[in-house]
């Protein structure tokens, strides 16, 4: 139960994703209001918010799976490219996880951990293979490499995604409610394995109403309501006594749904 | 957030118990219908004097199922070079329509409508009398598995489009966060789901394409049709010859759907 006040967060270093005043329209729908958020190296970053306030949005324009009207997403101090070539190396190097998992499903497990590597940073297979079983040894799905993903669990697909992602070394993780769509003995297995990664000093933004998690791993509780940040808190102190009324409304909302 | 519907599982049900006995009784009743139809048949063809044996005797001879098999032969490879044709022209089509520029996704609809639209004799018509007269000259099977082509091809590009449409957003999501460009996410991850879902249709469709084949009789390519027509002007024997070869397209075409069938199940398992 140890919190993860054993990695350094430097200082000196640009951060790995910061924002600056972004703004995001889905036509005539404000959907993020000026969003501003910096996440250092290490650093563990929980969204919370009520359904439709926009986490999802907020972590789809990270890796511009959404573009952005205006302001600046910058990664690791280099500004979000356009498209092209460079986007697609840069999306490279941000892993993301799926509520819905997206595994693709086409392929064993054992091929959708090797595609990245393989596919886009065209390195060796066998090399490659090695490092996908380990991966998939670590989030304990490894008897399950030549399988098709649907013959899965959601639990053990999920892992699977995750693994999958990590493939790639990415910078920084970004998990979109990684575990809503898991039934709930299921739900812990995911999280350990996304604790363990956090503890090992992984830098993810992670969008998730499982407030145990948050309290063991997250550095900092990020709150949105209505596409705008409305609160940024330590967890302890945003579970105990947060600072706006929004919050503690959103707080008592799903009191007993965690 | 729901399950992931195939659409396999959207279109066929598995039948419930009274959907069994309806279709039971169904069948039933349309074998009887069949077998009372057929017998039908026999009795006004003899009634006409059909059945007498100078309409069926030249079947007995060799060299008639040989003259048979050889337009079989032609009518299988003027299908095979149609449907491989009509794949590739639709899949150029389906890819202008998906692509990110509107120009070419207007030219691809359009490509689609067109072929879509147009009678298949037209094209034969087009190929058989304008374009010799532009000095090309194709080889005979050409002339006839070209337009056959062209004329499916508009339904094989639906039948992809709906396939690449069907695959969940998501895959193509993963795929880009991983680094992949559009190209590749489009032929590793996209492209073989959606071929996976529609395989089978695809194969149904083929039927419409090896029916279409029977236009070779008007550019004098030795196909099935052909050959019966010459079958039937030498001996005179209109009805037997027209329901032997009635018999045959409907063995090939029963043929290809149980294919299609086969790979719906397969494809389903997964
Ligand atoms: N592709 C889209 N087109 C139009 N509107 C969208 C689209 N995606 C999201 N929205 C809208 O933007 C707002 C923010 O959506 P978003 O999915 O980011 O919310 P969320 O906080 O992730 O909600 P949830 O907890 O339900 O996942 C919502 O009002 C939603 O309806
Ligand atoms: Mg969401």
């Amino acid at each position: 139960m140890m919190k993860k006040d054993n990695t350094i967060i430097s200082d000196v270093q640009a951060p790995v994703v910061e924002l600056k005043h972004v703004e995001k329209y889905y036509g005539a729908m404000h959907a993020l209001k000026d969003i501003n958020l910096s996440v250092k190296k290490g650093e563990v970053v929980v969204l919370i918010g009520p359904s439709g306030s926009g986490k999802s949005t907020l972590c789809r324009t990270i890796n511009r799976l959404e573009n952005i009207k205006s302001g600046e997403i910058l990664i690791e101090g280099e500004k979000l490219p356009d498209g092209g070539k460079e986007l697609a190396a840069l999306r490279a190097e941000i892993g993301m996880v799926f509520q819905s998992f997206n595994l693709f499903a086409h392929k064993t497990i054992l091929d959708n951990v090797m595609m990245g590597p393989v596919e886009v940073l065209h390195r060796s297979k066998t090399e490659v293979e090695k490092e996908a079983m380990e991966l998939l040894k670590r989030v304990g799905v490894d008897s399950q490499a030549h399988k098709m993903p649907s013959q899965l669990s959601g639990g053990q697909q999920q892992r699977a995604a995750i693994a999958r992602s990590l493939a790639m070394h990415p910078k920084v993780m970004l998990f979109d409610e990684p575990t809503s769509a898991l039934d709930p003995e299921m739900i812990q297995e995911v999280l350990d394995v996304m604790i363990e990664l956090a503890n090992e000093g992984m830098t993810m933004i992670v969008v998730t109403h499982e407030m145990n998690f948050a309290r063991r791993v997250a550095n900092r509780v990020v709150f949105m309501a209505d596409g705008a940040i409305v609160e940024e808190n330590t967890p302890d102190e945003f579970f105990t006594s947060p600072k706006t009324e929004r919050a503690k409304e959103f707080l008592e909302s799903i009191k007993g749904h965690m | 957030m729901s399950r992931q519907i195939s659409v396999r599982d959207a279109l066929y049900e598995t039948p419930g118990k009274n959907a069994r006995k309806i279709i039971m009784a169904s069948t039933v009743i349309s074998i009887v219908a069949m077998v009372l139809l057929l017998c039908l048949v026999i009795k006004i063809f003899s009634d006409n004097g059909q059945l007498d044996a100078k309409y069926w005797s030249f079947f007995m001879r060799s060299t008639t199922w040989r003259f048979i098999g050889s337009g079989l032969l032609g009518t299988v490879e003027a299908s095979l070079l149609a449907g491989l044709t009509a794949f590739s022209i639709g899949f150029v089509f389906m890819v202008m329509r998906i692509s990110f520029y509107k120009p070419l996704q207007f030219i691809g609809a359009a490509c689609t409508e067109f072929t879509r639209g147009v009678p298949t004799l037209l094209f034969i018509y087009f190929f058989f009398l304008y374009v010799p007269k532009m000095g090309i000259n194709l080889p005979s099977v050409w002339r006839v598995a070209l337009p056959v082509a062209i004329s499916a091809s508009g339904m094989v590009s639906e039948l992809l489009r709906s396939g690449v449409n069907a695959v969940p957003k998501g895959q193509r999501e993963a795929a880009l966060s991983l680094g992949m460009r559009e190209t590749m996410v489009f032929t590793k991850i996209i492209f073989p789901q959606a071929l996976k879902y529609i395989v089978p249709a695809l194969f149904s469709d083929l039927v419409i394409v090896v029916k279409d084949t029977t236009f070779s009789y008007i550019v004098n390519f030795p196909d099935l049709m052909q050959n019966a027509k010459v079958l039937i002007s030498n001996y005179d024997a209109l009805l037997s010859v027209y329901l032997v070869v009635a018999v045959i397209y409907i063995i090939i075409n029963y043929l290809l759907n149980t294919i299609s069938v086969t790979m719906a199940k397969r494809g389903g398992k997964r």
